[in-house]
Parts: structure tokens; C-alpha cells; sequence
């Protein structure tokens, strides 16, 4: 399976004009997790995608989607 | 819940680990050197054992900032992000890079004690090293690397 996860976190978080900062606490992780989450460098788990699609408002399908 | 002021110290302080340990990793293999002249010597003096003392409490201290995180006298608040989903996948790859090196070490010993004999606590020492300064470094790098681009 060659699928890879992608996400519109940037462009999400740009529209709301949140910081990694901002959608951090939001979302009540490290801004790390947020800049790992955004950049590809780290797939979330399903209970954290779900937590970041409601901190931005969106359903997750519209946050994550499968790559390839 | 947290809030800003934690995700701010938590991102500072693992700034901080991640830019040390690296460093750590490096001084706790560059000890080894004087560890090696040691056993060449005999290892008998006071000195030696004043060297044998640093690495033990070294080793204990860098294994339980490896499995634990580390900043221990922080409020909880600040230490679950500092222990967050990203570092415990981190600490995992590098928990499988330190068993591997173990391992690896474990098996050239194993080898070298066909031709030279070599006593249980410089194996003991040897593996200890090879496998924790080989995680620490990784997980080191691999924070680093999570904190690029933000």
C-alpha cells in the first residue's frame, strides 16, 4: 500500500489566521506536533486528526486526505 | 488543558533537549576513549574508578531522560507536552536504533572473545554504551528534525 497521508493543515490554519501556536493550544498538543503534523514529517493518529479537524471546524475528510 | 504559556515552555525546553542531547551523546562516547586506556593500563587507581563512577551515573541519567523525557521538576501540564505523540514516536525509532547497535555490538563481541578473551563488565560496559549513546543521538536528531520548519 503506497498511500501516503496529505492534509491542507497550512491552508486551513492561514484561512482562520492561526499560528502553530494557536491551533496548538486549540487542539491541546505541543506546537511541535502541530509543525511535525502540517509538514508530512509525522502521521497523526486517528483521535488526533479528529481533534484538529474540530479545532478548525472542518470534517477530517476535508483536513487529511490519501495521497497516490 | 493547556495553555499558551505551556505550549511555549514546551516548546522551549524541548528546544533545549533536542539541541543537548546529541551533545551528550557525543561527551558520553568521547569518555570511552579514557575507558579503553583504562583497560590497556590495568584500571586500578583511584582515578580510574573516579571515571568508571561519571559513566554509571552518566548512563542512568541518560537513560531515564531517553525513557521518560526527562524535566522532571515541571508541572504535569508542561511534561505531558513535553512527552507528546510526535516524542513518543521518536522515542520508539529510537529505542530500535539503540537494540539494534546492542545487538550489533553484542555480535562483534561475541567474535572478538573467539580470538582475545574479554572480561563480563567491559562487555557489559561496551553494550551499555554502544546501545544507549546509539538512541540518544537518534532521538536527538529526530527532534531536532520535528522542530524544523515551524
Amino acid at each position: 500500500m503506497a498511500d501516503g497521508l496529505g492534509n491542507r493543515l497550512n491552508a486551513l490554519r492561514a484561512e482562520r489566521g492561526l499560528t502553530q501556536a494557536a491551533l496548538a493550544e486549540l487542539v491541546g498538543v505541543s506546537r511541535k506536533t502541530i509543525n511535525t503534523v502540517e509538514n508530512g514529517v509525522f502521521v497523526p493518529s486517528a483521535l488526533l486528526a479528529l481533534r484538529i479537524a474540530r479545532a478548525l471546524g472542518r470534517p477530517v475528510e476535508e483536513v487529511f486526505f490519501l495521497e497516490g | 488543558m493547556a495553555d499558551a504559556s505551556d505550549i511555549e515552555t514546551a516548546d522551549r525546553l524541548s528546544r533545549r533537549r533536542a539541541r543537548i542531547l546529541p551533545v551528550f551523546a557525543i561527551i558520553f562516547l568521547s569518555q570511552q576513549a579514557a575507558f579503553i586506556s583504562q583497560q590497556v593500563e590495568g584500571g586500578t587507581r583511584t582515578v580510574d574508578h573516579v571515571k568508571t563512577g561519571a559513566w554509571l551515573i552518566l548512563s542512568i541519567v541518560l537513560l531515564l531522560a531517553l525513557t521518560t523525557g526527562g524535566f522532571w521538576l515541571w508541572r504535569k501540564s508542561v511534561r505531558d507536552l513535553l512527552d507528546d505523540d510526535v516524542t513518543r514516536a521518536n522515542r520508539g525509532a529510537a529505542m530500535r536504533t539503540g537494540f539494534l547497535a546492542t545487538m550489533m555490538g553484542g555480535i562483534a563481541l561475541y567474535l572478538i572473545a573467539l580470538f582475545e578473551p574479554v572480561g563480563g563488565r567491559e562487555v557489559a560496559h561496551l553494550l551499555v554504551t554502544i546501545g544507549l549513546a546509539a538512541a540518544v543521538l537518534r532521538f536527538g536528531l529526530l527532534e531536532r528534525r520535528a522542530h524544523k520548519g515551524g
